[in-house]
């Protein structure tokens, strides 16, 4: 039995090496709302990215929800020279009016290493919504930005249409920091109805989840994230070397869609 | 299922309302064991034993286990808000092919862990030689029903019934619900912890194994609300010894849930 543990471990780890993970959910700065995690600091991202099997990944900081988007850009800025190999971080980003201090997605040009941008439309205070947020999205299509939104964070039928209002914009839900089960019924239903919805997988768990969306969707419509350091990355990880889809869609999940996206980023 | 040998100690069936499912049914777990090497499962009730009670559907468990061959085992939910109901049927399907012992979910009956409500199931689970399980979990500022199922409430219960094998599911949750979870796992050697559901955090399963003995903790996958190969790759490519990922995988749940013979065999 030890020799059968040892034999799938091991596949599993060939297999990890081979589809080229690219985590989109790393995160630095202390964890609030999860009691039981430690903070990820800069010097440890190289050696918790290689525990995850990533070879690249997008990089964010508490402080852009905790405090506020700039202290948390600037932290981001700060920690730029230890950034691994082709891995980048994820702005924080405002509404771009009123017009508050940068540094800001939005305002100038976009720092090179920037690839993503967050909005935490509940925590900072304003609503998901065209005429708050239309100005910004804007913005973002023209540097071809993604745009990352925890679920926690929006509510459905306002995303719906902001996704319907900028198509041109790539809009990643991401699956924290509760449950997106309890959502599985609007998500997907918005997933059918808007190519640019996107959905991150660290907590993308419910039982066939990936062959569904696969399946209803297409494999490009799944971008991987650990959630890490307050989620082990081998939950995710493992999720997508166990799902019953084609290793070519497992790479696609595991790190190309990401990566083009990141790819297309203009400053 | 050639070669399958990871027995799942945590699992469900049925449709859960309150989220869409693509998979949730027998078949679609046992498609799923197939692909993870996982042998057996215990199921912890399906939806409907687990919110009305055994006498909804016990039946059904057992017909289950039979057309599954012996690989879905499974346990008798005790349902608090109608106790008498609960121990007839249960007394009835103590003595069925698969049944494993009983299922206690606090936060779903609104009955407090530590409630007298309690006492009849656990007595009759000692009396019977009988695993318990409970859903567990910690204090949530958003899901205010965990609060009638903090480790800490079992305490007495696990005191009284030194001969009951309990197991604490979810191992107290992701809160401070985890550390009384470990602490009862240290103090009382019938105490086990499943990681079944979402409990996510980083390096559980290393944390766990350095925390209480390895014959204490079980893999569970919670199964149709989490997919079983979430909790799989952790432990398979956790940095342990193989003989304590055996343990965790296998060994632990036939030995809490006294599966032996045949079914338990590789």
């Amino acid at each position: 039995m030890e020799d059968s543990i040892r034999k799938m471990a091991e596949a599993r780890r060939q297999q990890a090496e081979a589809l080229g993970f690219c985590d989109a959910g790393i995160w630095l700065g202390p964890p609030v709302g999860f009691p039981l995690a430690e903070e990820l600091k800069p010097e440890q991202l190289q050696r918790a990215m290689r525990r995850g099997f990533a070879c690249g990944g997008l990089v964010s900081h508490w402080r852009g929800k905790t405090v506020s988007p700039q202290d948390g850009n600037l932290a981001l800025e700060a920690v730029r020279p230890q950034l691994p190999l082709d891995t980048y971080v994820a702005w924080t980003a405002l509404p771009l009016y009123p017009v508050e201090p940068g540094p800001l997605p939005g305002l100038g040009s976009l720092p090179e290493h920037v690839r993503g941008v967050r909005i935490f439309p509940r925590s900072h205070g304003y609503p998901l919504a065209d005429w708050m947020l239309g100005s910004l999205c804007e913005w973002l299509v023209g540097h071809c930005v993604p745009l990352f939104v925890w679920h926690v964070e929006l509510d459905w039928p306002s995303l719906r249409a902001l996704a319907r209002s900028f198509p041109g914009l790539s809009i990643v839900v991401e699956t924290q920091t509760q449950k997106i089960l309890y959502h599985s019924r609007p998500l997907f239903a918005l997933m059918r109805e808007c190519s640019n919805v996107l959905v991150e997988t660290s907590n993308f768990v419910g039982a066939g989840f990936l062959e569904y969306a696969v399946g209803q969707f297409g494999a490009q419509r799944l971008i991987f994230g650990s959630f890490q350091p307050m989620n082990d990355p081998l939950v995710s990880l493992g999720m997508i070397l166990d799902a019953d889809i084609s290793e070519a869609e497992k790479a696609m999940i595991a790190g190309a869609t990401l990566r083009a996206l990141m790819g297309k980023v203009r400053p | 299922m050639n070669g399958a040998f990871i027995v799942d100690a945590h699992a469900h069936i049925g449709l859960p309302g309150v989220f869409f499912s693509p998979q949730s049914c027998a078949e679609h777990l046992l498609t799923s064991m197939d692909r993870l090497s996982v042998r057996l499962a215990i199921l912890g009730g399906d939806q409907t034993t687990i919110f009305e009670g055994p006498q909804a559907g016990i039946a059904t468990l057992r017909e289950v286990y039979e057309q599954s061959r012996g690989r879905l085992w499974y346990l008798g939910v005790f349902d608090a808000r109608r106790p008498e109901d609960s121990l007839r049927v249960l007394n009835e399907a103590v003595g069925w092919p698969g049944f494993a012992g009983l299922k206690l979910h606090p936060s779903v009956h609104r009955t407090w862990a530590d409630d007298p409500a309690y006492e009849q199931a656990w007595r009759f689970a000692a009396d019977h030689d009988l695993a318990v399980l409970s859903h567990t979990w910690s204090i949530s500022d958003y899901n205010p029903v965990q609060r009638y199922s903090t480790p800490e409430r079992f305490e007495g219960y696990v005191r009284r019934f030194p001969q009951v094998r309990f197991v604490l599911g979810h191992a107290g949750g992701r809160g401070s619900g985890r550390h009384q979870a470990v602490r009862l796992a240290r103090d009382y050697p019938n105490v086990f912890l499943d990681f079944a559901g979402d409990i996510y955090c980083y390096r559980l399963i290393e944390t766990l194994a350095a925390s209480v003995p390895a014959e204490k903790i079980l893999f569970g996958s919670d199964f149709p609300w989490m997919d079983p190969a979430a909790n799989l790759s952790r432990v398979l490519l956790a940095d342990l010894d193989d003989r304590v990922k055996r343990k965790i995988l296998v060994e632990n749940a036939l030995a809490v849930y006294r599966i032996r013979g045949a079914h338990a065999e590789h």
